[in-house]
């Protein structure tokens, strides 16, 4: 599940649990307006996030195009999440720390 | 959208390497739930595809493809389903070795006009179960049939949540965009089943690569062999799906001893022997002798079709052309590797000169491939055996189903059979999904104990050589 959190001039979306497609599909929609909405850079917290389906990296690479890619960083991902960014070439593109 | 009508490389590979990604995180039981399911889509499918590829082919026999599709899925399934290809597949706690399986990476899947369907099965299923993306590149004259294998397998893996663009495939391309598949940065691997051209491009591309060799298989009746038992088996190798299987037969060498015997039992199985007038009638049919290799447009035609293109006249219900040869290479065309229903015959004294025949065979055009045996003789069969070169030395089987394994014998059923060095490739292995993993190894401190125990300082000494240093290294161990 996600919940957003407006931080100054960010948007903080926090994700917890398997972010698999189904589980994408019941906010993405909403993210996507929000952020369309904000025109704030976004910060995607993945703590707790154990696992992500193909659906929410394209949603990065929505997000991504919407705020322009450097203003869109991703935060506390599990190595093996990081290990997902880095194969899909993600991390050349977006900031992960 | 995975038929791709206008091919952006770049944007295949950037999803395959998405899916790649996705694929790291699975384990055993999703990757096997996945498997399970492609395994019965294209199962479900066999008819359906095998008609398919008859139909826009027009080479081989459909209802052996549908037995090829089987194979593909059946029987590859059956084979690889226990396989531990995820997290740690092995320890040894004495070694003190523990062995760790990774996905590969993108694999580029180059298929055959002469198994469309059966090879895109096959294909995906090890891909799959390796969690690997994979992306089909169809033969030209096979495409539709080809992408739909993909197609349903890909919708059967999406049903149990396999990642996006796990499976991609090509509606058109060209060959300069296959090179810049084959050598994109973004690439793990290149599985080439096809001509000798592109095999050898694949090899070329920078990429590693898993490729085929050509066939050019000899078959050998020696005297113990039961000559009935041998030539059914022939018969039903060689006519299968019109003899496309690159391990069918291509040339029998009998011994003078049941030659007649050999002979009449082929007669009864509805085989014509051809005389030397009709052989030169058949060649340049069967062969382009410019290029050096068989005309494409029979290959996996029937028996009585290419009889009539060459003005033999056969017995209508021919279903397989014997040419008796005195010789192999470039004055013999025949002699060659010929996919369609064509035998080469040779008669010889005993088992020296048909060995000698066979090396001949095999090195001509088909080294490191397949060669086949009948005999019940176990010594000869071991004598002949060590002086071929063939990644599969088959015995009292179907050449063609006996290469493909799984259904005569106990080899990994594959649809791409490695042929070593000698056909350029880097195993005479039935390729299978174990070849793609890479497999990686934590190694526990396990000392060796003379090294530890040895007095290095005796390394410096010129005097002491191999034999010397040996002596004092084993001392008391």
């Amino acid at each position: 599940m996600v919940k957003f959190n407006k931080k100054k001039n960010s948007l903080v979306c926090s994700f917890t649990g398997r972010l698999d497609t189904q589980n994408c599909m019941q906010w993405q929609d909403e993210l996507i307006a929000k952020v369309k909405e904000l025109k704030f850079p976004v910060c995607f917290d993945l703590q707790g996030v154990n696992y992500i389906a193909s659906s929410f990296l394209r949603v990065c690479l929505k997000v991504a195009k919407e705020v322009k890619s450097e203003n869109l960083s991703l935060i506390n991902l599990c190595p093996s999440i990081k290990k997902v960014f880095k194969i899909a070439g993600f991390d050349k593109q977006l900031n992960i720390n | 959208m995975n038929l791709t009508n206008v091919i952006d490389v770049d944007d295949v590979m950037e999803k395959a390497a998405q899916a790649a990604a996705i694929f790291s995180q699975l384990d055993q039981e999703h990757t096997d739930r996945i498997v399970r399911a492609v395994y019965e889509a294209g199962f479900n499918n066999r008819v359906k595809l095998a008609k398919m590829a008859y139909e826009e082919t027009g080479i081989g026999v459909w209802e052996h493809k549908v037995i090829k599709n089987v194979v593909a899925t059946q029987l590859v399934y059956e084979d690889i389903k226990g396989l531990k290809t995820v997290g740690i597949i092995s320890e040894d706690e004495k070694l003190g070795i523990v062995e760790i399986a990774q996905p590969i990476g993108p694999i580029f899947a180059i298929i055959p006009v002469t198994n469309p369907t059966s090879t895109v099965l096959f294909k995906i299923l090890i891909s799959l179960k390796t969690r690997n993306p994979i992306i089909i590149r169809p033969h030209s004259r096979a495409r539709k049939c080809s992408n739909e294998a993909a197609r349903i397998c890909y919708e059967a893996a999406l049903k149990e949540d396999a990642p996006e663009d796990c499976i991609q495939w090509l509606k058109r391309i060209s060959r300069e965009q296959t090179q810049a598949f084959m050598g994109h940065k973004d690439l793990a691997l290149v599985l080439a089943t096809g001509g000798s051209g592109l095999v050898k491009a694949a090899y070329s591309s920078g990429t590693p690569a898993l490729g085929v060799g050509s066939g050019n298989v000899p078959v050998f009746i020696e005297r113990s062999a039961d000559a009935q038992f041998a030539v059914e088996q022939i018969f039903i190798s060689k006519t299968f799906d019109n003899g496309t299987v690159c391990a069918s037969e291509q040339a029998v060498v009998v011994e003078q001893c049941i030659a007649n015997e050999v002979i009449n039992h082929f007669k009864q199985h509805n085989s014509y022997f051809l005389s030397k007038e009709e052989i030169k009638l058949l060649e340049p049919v069967a062969f382009n002798q410019a290029l050096g290799v068989m005309n494409v447009e029979i290959i996996g035609q029937p028996a009585s079709i290419i009889a009539q293109t060459a003005n033999i006249k056969a017995p209508s219900d021919v279903s397989l052309l014997i040419a008796p040869l005195e010789g192999v290479g470039k004055e013999y065309p025949l002699s060659s590797e010929i996919l369609a229903p064509i035998l080469a015959f040779y008669i010889v004294e005993d088992f020296e000169q048909a060995v000698n025949l066979c090396i001949d065979l095999n090195f001509y055009g088909g080294i490191g491939h397949t060669v086949s045996l009948f005999s019940n003789n176990e010594e000869k069969i071991k004598q002949f055996a060590c002086i071929m070169n063939a990644g599969r030395i088959v015995v009292n089987m179907p050449s063609s189903d006996g290469a493909v394994g799984g259904i005569y014998n106990t080899l990994h059923p594959s649809f791409t059979l490695g042929c070593g060095t000698g056909g350029k490739n880097i195993t005479t292995d039935n390729i299978t999904a174990k070849h793609l993993l890479n497999i990686q190894r934590i190694t526990r401190r396990r000392t060796n104990e003379r090294f530890k125990n040895f007095d290095k300082s005796l390394y410096f000494d010129e005097s002491l050589d191999a034999k010397a240093i040996e002596e004092k290294f084993n001392r008391n161990y």
